[in-house]
């Protein structure tokens, strides 16, 4: 293991080098946001709100795909720490202008937000055109759909955004071409070589240790070194503590530069996905094979959640809102985990949720990857988020369902899991023992919504109360019921 | 002459616009911050600060007592202490400051606060506040005709309660300040205010200075809506207080939680109404109380109390009315101005009553509307006996059922309903009437300084400030225009109090009406000053001509006498002319807006210079089951008069509108029984995304509509469009009430949120099934 102390990035087109030491005097863990910021020619860049929802802070990370090329990401910066933009560039507002000949040239989509009036304040802007820009690089004449989910992390109180949406539609139309293009090269070589070295990064400061390994076997290792140092990948819940909570983090654990974590592995029966994989990663690879995960991660989050958040990372937030969970209870879905020495185990996802925010995670163990069964074509799954707002929002209650008839259309076999409910994620056992062998008929769906309300008491809080939630638990049975009525 | 985009807008897309959090204080900046009170009602038993001055790089850690000058920023009524002295009234509400090197190290000292609080009970809802008699002011009435016998005579009676949501104004931007002091005992502030003139009376005030001490600056606000027309006072006199004892520059940016649980809301109403109405649908007699919750302090409360009074009729004529409104002192965060000031809260009882007269006597609800608007000859005039003068009601409908195509789709929505169970469709026109000018008489004023320089460009101030409505692009406009320069010659500077004094707030949806006329007012000056030298110049030019003062003209960079428009004198010569002839380049411009005046105690007069109309129509989908719903299409039809600029109007429409579909549907705000807010964050709090907006989305401005007697014939644009949010509320509940087949009364509230959808469709069910036994 070698020890850098420090981070390599390229930011305004050069590569810069970021030590941390007691001279420096920089906290690993500080946000790209406050880094940003705290430069003379980055105040660009705004908080509004330092939790992700916003994305005022947007920047595009730039790393090298599979192809040779750049691979652009919309992130939100007040939940990026420093050490993850090691090996990557980072774009921000103020690289989007360019001078040629003495003239200066707005980028594309710059251009089409003034002339479409995509601006009132201003505040939003420079995150709304961030996103703008990943969407520019990644679509050429992107669908209505791709550019409200471009934007839907991106929250502005002054325009409507309908001028946005229009400046999206507009500017989109040059196959990604702009004045980074003659660069990517270089830049992709630049950062290739970084990547290359391959080294594990420990970095200090500020009373904080950062490991940043690049290879799982000596994350293990320091897993086992360290037992108290928090694990984080995509550092979407993670990042909260400091941020929000203002927790102190003196030990850290980032396993998101480990290659072993982002496999992709698919066979007839199954699919693995990698604990480190994003979920914008996972939800591209899941669309028909495994739909129903697809369908729920288009309302998880935001694009800039889902570019940095992991599969790993919600599994073992076991958070009772965690909108993968019920749906990994339904398919069976089974959590593979490593420890030093080679030791692995697998376990159901169903099981290592042990209690409200509980794993059976045990010490020295990392999540490695989760595998899904195909379902086979005659078991229905759905999954269902109910939230006070359609997107960006936390589910007040979700709930996935799987289903079997028999040839006379009785329930052979039936799953049915709620989040939102209860402490952790819970399966209505009493629901779906009452529905055994039952026909699959809306009498007895009836009888079943009845049987929902009573099998949980949850609670109320800021996003709703406890009737509502009751009802839309109740309300969602039903819904699955419509979907898979026999007509 | 083409229009102009945002004058920031091209600093805003490359993120080169500056607001005060960008701003660089030098190197003895410090941070300061906040602690609060955590307790919605307590008595403050003891305050130990020693620790947290002990702590390495805490420059000042003060309280109440620490306070040179009044420990008031009560904005119109001083009932509202600058740092809690013995009791605090919020949860939020300040109570120590502390200045130090970071915001971390701010951060860790307010650790170290450590504040002793007995709890007390706190009064937290309008019933509560009734109950203990908390009343906050006089109650506004206002009357007309014999309401009681109204009722008695008609046939049709409806009686009911309307609750209507408070909103978080989730300005991007946070309340941020930078205050540095200077020599003696001045000191200089970078605030993002609405309204500079108060924040410096209220600095000077808690600073014990002379306001001619203090000079508050505003280049740009990130958002204002309301929500820095008096609470940006309050950040800016703690960044006063920190920047005066610690002599260093102090910047105050609030994080965003603590903005969310420190600042008020847009105030929470509950109405009890009863109204008496015809087979025809038309509203005989109107009688509502509208109780607000106003929180700890008066703030602006009784002003927007009276705007919800003044629009508790919307666009209806009512011959027997009586309007009576109340505020209501709560252990809240003081209850604010909002967009919209009281109107919507006003106008919403009375939408929401026409959809159930609708519903009783089975017609269509815009119908129903039509019947009742404001008529051009005869049952034109408002309760407070003011004449609806250029009514562009009928209009509006007339062009909006034709274009949104609205009886054909009622009948879709109809068909689509009885096809599906559980996924219901609902649609709704409503309309707005909205009273432009300040009711508070004599804020109706403005003031302009406008300098031209040596080398013919022009530097114009004024008292407006630009919070992302295209204020400054509008006066851009006027002053283009009205001295003939394109826009590259002329720069609207930041607002500030040492350049135009004694300003009115940027709100009410004056800013371009007000300022407007006073920057004309000026460039009349000077223009009245350059037109003899002008004149000699021509002449001396073109000694055949006769040129005359009253043909002089200002035109595309010229000067010219019309009759002569090809013989001009450039306006770049003109300048060092006149200044070499020592003529003043340099005036000020004022304007009041004329003949508006109100009698509080008759409740008559004419508070309003003009009406603001607009109408929109709204078609939604709600899924009964989740309570999601979908904008499926929204058709607006807006009077903004010969409009100023169309790029700024339209958005001002686009976007007004979506903030009020966030108050009608997902803003939901909760406090918990001790006074804390639970939804402080926008992980709770959800105001529209994207995805929010109508997937059809038509909006028009009303063509061939000049306003009379106002800057360009244009007129005001601000407010008006959040209204019209309230056809979304009531398509939503249209789909609600498709379930019953329109014939059950849906339990209704505003917002419309999830929860209510879900909690309404399902007694719905429930009433369906009673009857099916
Ligand atoms: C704005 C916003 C919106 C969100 N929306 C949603 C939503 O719609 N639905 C939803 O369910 N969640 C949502 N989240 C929560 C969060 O994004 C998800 O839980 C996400 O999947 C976490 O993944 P991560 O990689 O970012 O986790 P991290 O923050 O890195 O880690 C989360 C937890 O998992 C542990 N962990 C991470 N990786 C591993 C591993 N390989 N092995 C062992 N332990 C590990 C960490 O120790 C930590 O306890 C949202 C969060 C934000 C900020
Ligand atoms: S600051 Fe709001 S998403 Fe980062
Ligand atoms: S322009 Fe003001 S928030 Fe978007």
């Amino acid at each position: 293991m070698s020890n850098s102390g420090s981070i390599s990035f390229v930011l305004d087109g050069e590569l810069k080098k970021l030590s941390f030491n007691s001279e420096t005097g920089i906290k690993p863990t500080t946000t790209v946001l406050n880094y940003l910021r705290s430069l003379d020619n980055h105040k660009g860049v705004k908080e509004g709100c330092a939790e992700g929802d916003c994305g005022a802070c947007t920047v595009v990370i730039a790393s090298p795909g599979s192809d040779g090329g750049l691979v652009y990401n919309a992130v939100d910066s007040c939940l990026v720490f420093l050490p993850a933009i090691h090996g990557k560039q980072v774009i921000t507002v103020e690289n989007l202008k360019h001078r040629e000949k003495g003239i200066s040239h707005l980028h594309p989509v710059q251009e089409k937000m003034v002339t479409n009036n995509g601006s009132q304040c201003g505040y939003c802007t420079p995150g709304i055109v961030m996103s703008l820009f990943a969407l520019y690089k990644n679509h050429h004449q992107p669908s209505r759909e791709i550019i409200l989910d471009a934007l839907t992390g991106n929250l502005c109180r002054c325009t409507g955004y309908q001028p946005i949406v229009n400046a999206a539609e507009q500017a989109c139309q040059f196959q990604g071409k702009d004045h980074f293009t003659p660069s990517e090269h270089q830049v992709y070589n630049q950062l290739q070589a970084l990547g290359k070295k391959q080294t594990d990064i420990i970095l200090e400061g500020k009373g904080q240790q950062y490991f940043l390994p690049a290879a799982l076997e000596s994350a293990l290792s320091i897993r086992e070194l360290y037992p108290d140092a928090v694990i984080t990948c995509g550092a979407t819940d993670v990042a909260l503590r400091q941020t929000k909570k203002m927790e102190h983090l003196p030990l850290i654990l980032d396993v998101s530069a480990i290659r072993e974590l982002k496999v992709y592995h698919e066979t007839d029966k199954d699919i693995t996905f990698g604990a480190g994989l994003s979920l914008e990663a996972i939800k591209s690879l899941s669309k028909g094979s495994l739909q129903a995960l697809f369908n729920m991660l288009v309302v998880f989050g935001s694009l800039q959640i889902r570019n940095m958040a992991t599969l790993g990372g919600n599994i073992a937030s076991a958070s009772p809102i965690g909108d993968t969970l019920p749906l990994l209870f339904v398919y069976g879905a089974v959590v593979n985990l490593a420890a030093s020495g080679g030791r692995e185990r697998s376990v159901p996802v169903e099981q290592f949720i042990k209690g409200y925010r509980q794993t059976d995670l045990k010490p020295g163990e990392i999540i490695t990857s989760v595998t899904i069964p195909k379902p086979p074509s005659k078991i229905h799954i759905e999954s269902y988020k109910v939230s006070r707002r359609k997107d960006l929002d936390i589910s007040t209650v979700s709930a996935a369902f799987a289903l079997q008839l028999d040839d006379e259309n009785r329930v052979k076999q039936v799953s049915i899991v709620y989040g939102g409910m209860a402490a952790r994620t819970q399966r209505a056992a009493a629901v779906e023992a009452f529905l055994q062998r039952k026909p699959w008929q809306y009498d007895v769906v009836k009888q079943a919504m009845e049987q929902v309300e009573q099998e949980f008491t949850p609670l109320s809080d800021a996003r709703s109360d406890k009737e509502a939630r009751k009802i839309a638990a109740s309300n969602l049975l039903l819904k699955f019921y419509q979907q898979t009525c026999p007509r | 002459m083409s229009e102009l985009y945002h004058d920031s807008a091209i600093k805003h897309v490359t993120g080169e616009s500056v607001y005060v959090n960008d701003l660089d204080g030098g190197r003895r900046e410090l941070a300061g911050h906040v602690v609060y009170s955590p307790h919605g009602h307590a008595r403050i038993l003891s305050m130990d600060i020693s620790g947290a001055r002990a702590l390495d790089g805490v420059k000042a850690v003060i309280t109440a007592s620490d306070i040179p000058g009044v420990n008031q920023m009560g904005p119109v009524v001083h009932d509202e202490l600058c740092l809690a002295e013995d009791i605090v009234d919020f949860a939020g509400q300040a109570v120590v400051l502390i200045a130090a090197e970071s915001k971390d190290i701010a951060r860790e000292a307010a650790r170290l606060v450590k504040v002793e609080y007995e709890t007390l009970p706190p009064v937290l809802t309008i019933e509560d506040a009734m109950e203990k008699d908390l009343l906050l002011g006089t109650p506004r009435e206002i009357k007309r005709g014999d309401v009681d016998k109204g009722l008695d005579d008609a046939p049709y009676r409806i009686s009911g309660t309307l609750q209507t949501g408070a909103q978080e104004h989730w300005y991007l931007e946070t309340q941020s300040c930078l205050c540095i002091p200077g020599e003696d005992q001045e000191m200089n502030v970078y605030s993002s205010t609405q309204h500079p003139t108060e924040t410096q009376a209220i600095v000077a005030e808690v600073l014990g200075v002379a306001r001619n001490e203090v000079v508050v600056e505003t280049r740009r606000m990130g958002g204002g809506f309301g929500g820095k027309e008096t609470q940006a006072n309050h950040v800016a006199a703690w960044a006063a207080l920190l920047a005066f004892h610690t002599s260093s520059p102090v910047k105050i940016h609030l994080f965003r939680d603590d903005d969310q649980i420190m600042t008020g809301k847009r105030h929470p109403f509950k109405a009890f109404y009863e109204a008496g109405f015809d087979e025809q649908g038309r509203i005989m007699a109107y009688k509502v109380h509208l109780h607000s919750n106003a929180g700890a302090a008066t703030d602006l409360s009784m002003a927007i109390l009276e705007r919800a009074v003044f629009h508790a009729d919307n666009a209806y004529f009512i011959p027997h009315i009586s309007v009576c409104g109340k505020a209501w002192k709560t252990n809240l965060p003081s209850n604010t101005a909002f967009r919209g000031f009281g109107g919507p809260q006003g106008m919403a009882v009375i939408e929401n009553l026409i959809d159930r007269i609708a519903r009783q006597l089975k017609m269509d609800s815009a119908e129903v509307r039509y019947r009742n608007f404001y008529r051009e000859q005869e049952n034109n005039t408002t309760h407070y006996g003011q004449l609806v003068d250029n009514n562009r009601l009928f209009v509006l409908y007339d062009k909006l059922i034709q274009s949104s195509d609205y009886t054909k789709r009622r009948h879709q929505v109809n068909v689509f309903n009885q096809k599906n169970s559980y996924v219901k469709r609902g649609l709704a026109l409503t309309p707005v009437k909205f009273g432009i000018s300040f009711t508070t008489s004599f804020l109706n004023q403005a003031g302009a300084l406008v300098n031209i320089y040596q080398d013919g460009t022009v530097l114009v101030n004024h008292g407006g400030t630009e919070m992302g409505q295209g204020l400054h692009t509008k006066i851009l406009e006027v002053a283009c225009s009205e001295l003939g320069l394109p826009a590259t010659k002329i720069k609207v500077n930041a607002t500030n109090t040492s350049k135009v004094p004694n300003t009115s707030p940027t709100a009410a949806s004056s800013g371009s009406d007000l300022n407007g006329m006073a920057v004309k007012n000026a460039i009349h000056k000077l223009k009245k000053r350059l037109t003899p030298v002008a004149v000699k110049m021509l002449t001396e030019q073109y000694p055949d001509f006769e040129i005359r003062e009253e043909n002089i003209a200002f035109r595309e960079g010229y000067v010219f006498d019309k009759n002569f428009p090809s013989r001009g004198v450039s306006f770049n010569v003109l300048i060092p002319k006149a200044y070499q002839q020592q003529v003043s380049l340099s005036a000020t411009g004022f304007y009041k807006t004329p003949g508006i005046y109100f009698d509080k105690s008759k409740g008559k007069g004419k508070p309003f210079y003009y009406f603001a109309f607009g109408m929109a129509v709204a078609e939604v989908e709600v899924d009964l089951l989740t309570g999601h719903y979908k904008n499926t299409r929204t058709d607006i039809l807006h009077d903004a008069g010969r409009s100023l600029n169309r790029n700024v109007d339209m958005g001002q429409v686009e976007g007004g509108f979506i903030q009020g579909v966030g108050w009608c549907t997902t803003e939901v705000i909760k406090w918990n029984d001790k006074g804390n807010i639970l939804n402080y964050s926008p992980d709770n709090y959800k105001i529209p995304s994207v995805q929010d907006i109508p997937d059809d989305f038509r909006v028009s401005l009303l063509e061939g509509v000049p306003n009379p007697n106002t800057i360009k014939q244009s007129k005001a644009v601000g407010e008006p469009p959040f209204m019209l949010a309230l056809s979304v509320w009531l398509a939503v509940k249209d789909a609600i009430s498709a379930m019953g087949n329109h014939a059950i009364e849906p339990d209704f509230a505003l917002p419309a949120s999830n929860e209510l959808i879900l909690k309404s469709a399902r007694k719905i069910t429930e009433k369906l099934s009673v009857y099916e036994k």
